[in-house]
């Protein structure tokens, strides 16, 4: 630091500032600095990526060398056994129908609901939309709690065990909606008085002209809602019982937890000849339930630093 | 009647509107009648009407046991941990990625920094399992190797408010340094041009420039974050913690101990008290927080 404070100084005394600042780059201090600084970042980064190389690598290895060695950086002897056993069962295809169709179907209906129920909080027209505005951020401070909520889905509107009770909850995020809804008011409105002149009414314009420009929004919001829908166990494990509605995410909690991995995995109709890879099972249905948002992630990263972005400024 | 008339005249937008505002109603007002039942002897047979008023009987049962401070204090030291670490780390990410000059050194760390927020609570579990199991777990097996005692670490709770809070840092520093990045890159080049005239250091420039020109993002951020202090996270807990007893001396939060008192005890009454309590806490620090932000920043203030 001190050679830094009397670079400063002398700083002060060069004539053209570009000479001052190579000058300050080629302190000592300062090289340490920036080593520092790309010392930590690079440190940070490794320790995020270093549990998901650890679970991938270890999928792949023989499950009496996890037992004997442990998890290793790199296995002592690989295997595909755990795939193997994992495909030969029925759960892990059916638990990948039942997280593939919830994530869709309610992505779709979430983006659309969630489109039509902005666009008409952000339209100068309507009358009451500060009222919708607050009835709608007054879910966000106040909830209903998870009893109320339980009693409606299981009770009152009998959707336990059924997929409904996976897909319906989530329709609508108000957080999401007033993204959305900030979006909205940035588009001209001379569009809308545009086509309202030629005859068309609001839902053509919404459905032909609205929905079309607004993609990007649609694509950020959209990505949000399937990530939430396909991580969420919070709904399976509130009103799934059923093994053949399990998501994705319901499997890995059984297994950490099932002592019967066999059965759960298998069917009934496991050989049970030789031990059963536990750990590597584990393993390899993490990876199977995280392997699409890796593939994806390298296309898909840009549109939720953009959706994190917007959230924080306008919310 | 002005609402009649109303509607008639936008009825396309109001058609546009009735799928969420259904949905609303449904999802998010009718089940707020499940307060209801904190004043009631709940049973499945009565259902929700019919069940018979008790009055504050819930709410002394669940006042009189210790499992309301211990519940309510991890719960808010908890957040409290997430928010000062969380934001602390993202803050020093986003200062120290803003100044690489290297563009594919910057993205490639960016890029798995934020890579943990993508992944469910589950598959973080069965990653922090594989790191502390106590036959198998990499930490003992290291221990061994060095000759030192494996630990049972899932039987002692005076850890896992670190092991939680380290999760959470390491989940979540991606997610709140594109925040404070974007909040970063929107400070003018200017203010460093002439800092470097002077001959600033970069540590001073950080110390002088940056800092203080995202001290209100930070302030709002931590500001959202304390508005929140009384709702746990119940996917994190719940999915790490799971129902692993020994640990919820530290772990046990408002959320996860009303979801048990739901699911394992069936005790709808109890659970619902424990949940008006979070609730009307929970509504009052976040007006009031939100109120605070909204001064220090109007168009950050959350909602």
């Amino acid at each position: 630091m001190e050679s830094s404070i009397t670079q400063a100084q002398t700083g002060k005394l060069g004539r053209a500032g570009k000479a001052v600042k190579i000058k300050a780059d080629r302190s000592p201090s300062e090289k340490a600095f920036v080593g520092f600084i790309y010392a930590f970042t690079g440190l940070f980064a490794l320790v995020c990526l270093l549990p998901f190389w650890i679970v991938a690598i270890n999928s792949f290895a023989d499950e009496s060398a996890i037992k004997r060695y442990g998890y290793q950086l790199i296995p002592k002897i690989f295997s595909a056994g755990a795939y193997e056993f994992l495909f030969r069962g029925k759960q892990v295809a059916s638990s990948y129908m039942v997280s593939t169709t919830v994530t869709v179907a309610g992505t779709v209906l979430a983006v659309l609901i969630t489109a039509m129920y902005a666009y008409v909080l952000a339209h100068p027209k309507v009358k009451y939309r500060s009222a919708l505005s607050f009835l709608t951020y007054f879910t966000m401070i106040f909830g209903a709690g998870l009893v109320g909520f339980y009693i409606l889905i299981a009770n009152w509107l009998h959707l336990k065990d059924t997929l409904w009770a996976l897909i319906l909850p989530y329709l609508l995020n108000p957080f999401f909606a007033f993204i959305m809804v900030s979006f909205f008011r940035t588009l001209p409105y001379e569009i809308n008085e545009a086509a309202t002149v030629d005859g068309a009414n609001d839902l053509r314009i919404f459905f032909g002209i609205i929905l079309p420009i607004s993609k990007p929004v649609i694509a950020t919001v959209g990505l949000f809602y399937a990530l939430q829908y396909w991580n969420d166990f919070f709904l399976a494990l509130l009103f799934i019982d059923d093994y053949k509605l399990h998501p994705l995410q319901i499997m890995i909690r059984q297994l950490i937890s099932n002592i019967n991995i066999g059965a759960y995995v298998g069917g009934s109709q496991t050989n049970y000849g030789q031990p059963l890879p536990t750990y590597s099972v584990q393993l390899a249905t993490v990876c199977v339930t995280i392997g699409p948002i890796f593939l994806l992630y390298p296309f898909i990263q840009r549109y939720f630093v953009k959706g994190i972005t917007i959230g924080a400024l306008k919310g | 009647m002005p609402i009649v008339r109303e509607i008639v005249r936008n009825k396309y937008l109001y058609v546009l509107a009735l799928p969420g505002l259904l949905f609303l109603i449904v999802f998010a007002y009718v089940p707020m009648a499940g307060h209801l039942i904190a004043f009631k002897k709940y049973r499945l047979a009565d259902g929700l009407w019919g069940s018979e008023w008790v009055g504050f009987d819930n709410f002394k049962f669940f006042f009189m046991s210790s499992d309301w401070y211990k519940v309510t204090f991890n719960t808010v030291f908890l957040n409290g941990l997430f928010i000062v670490c969380g934001l602390g780390i993202a803050l020093l990410l986003a200062i120290f990625l803003n100044e690489i000059q290297s563009r594919l050194y910057k993205k490639i760390a960016q890029s798995l920094i934020f890579l943990p927020y993508f992944i469910s609570w589950l598959v973080v579990s069965m990653m922090t399992f594989a790191f502390l199991n106590t036959t198998d777990g990499i930490l003992n097996r290291l221990l061994i190797d060095n000759g030192m005692d494996p630990q049972n670490w899932y039987l002692k709770p005076s850890i896992w408010p670190g092991v939680l809070t380290f999760i959470y840092v390491w989940k979540f520093a991606g997610y709140y340094s594109i925040i404070f990045l974007a909040a970063i890159t929107g400070i003018s080049g200017e203010y460093y041009e002439s800092a470097k005239i002077d001959g600033a250091t970069r540590f001073q420039q950080i110390i002088h420039i940056t800092i203080p020109l995202i001290r209100n993002v930070l302030i709002v951020l931590a500001l959202l974050g304390v508005g929140r202090i009384f709702y746990g996270d119940f996917g994190m807990i719940y999915g790490i913690v799971g129902d692993t007893a020994p640990l919820y001396p530290t772990t046990d939060v408002i959320d996860t101990y009303s979801y048990r008192a739901l699911r394992q005890l069936g005790d709808f009454s109890k659970s619902s008290a424990i949940i008006m309590y979070q609730s009307v806490m929970g509504l009052v620090t976040i007006v009031i927080f939100n109120a605070i932000a909204r001064r220090i920043d109007k168009d950050s203030s959350l909602f």
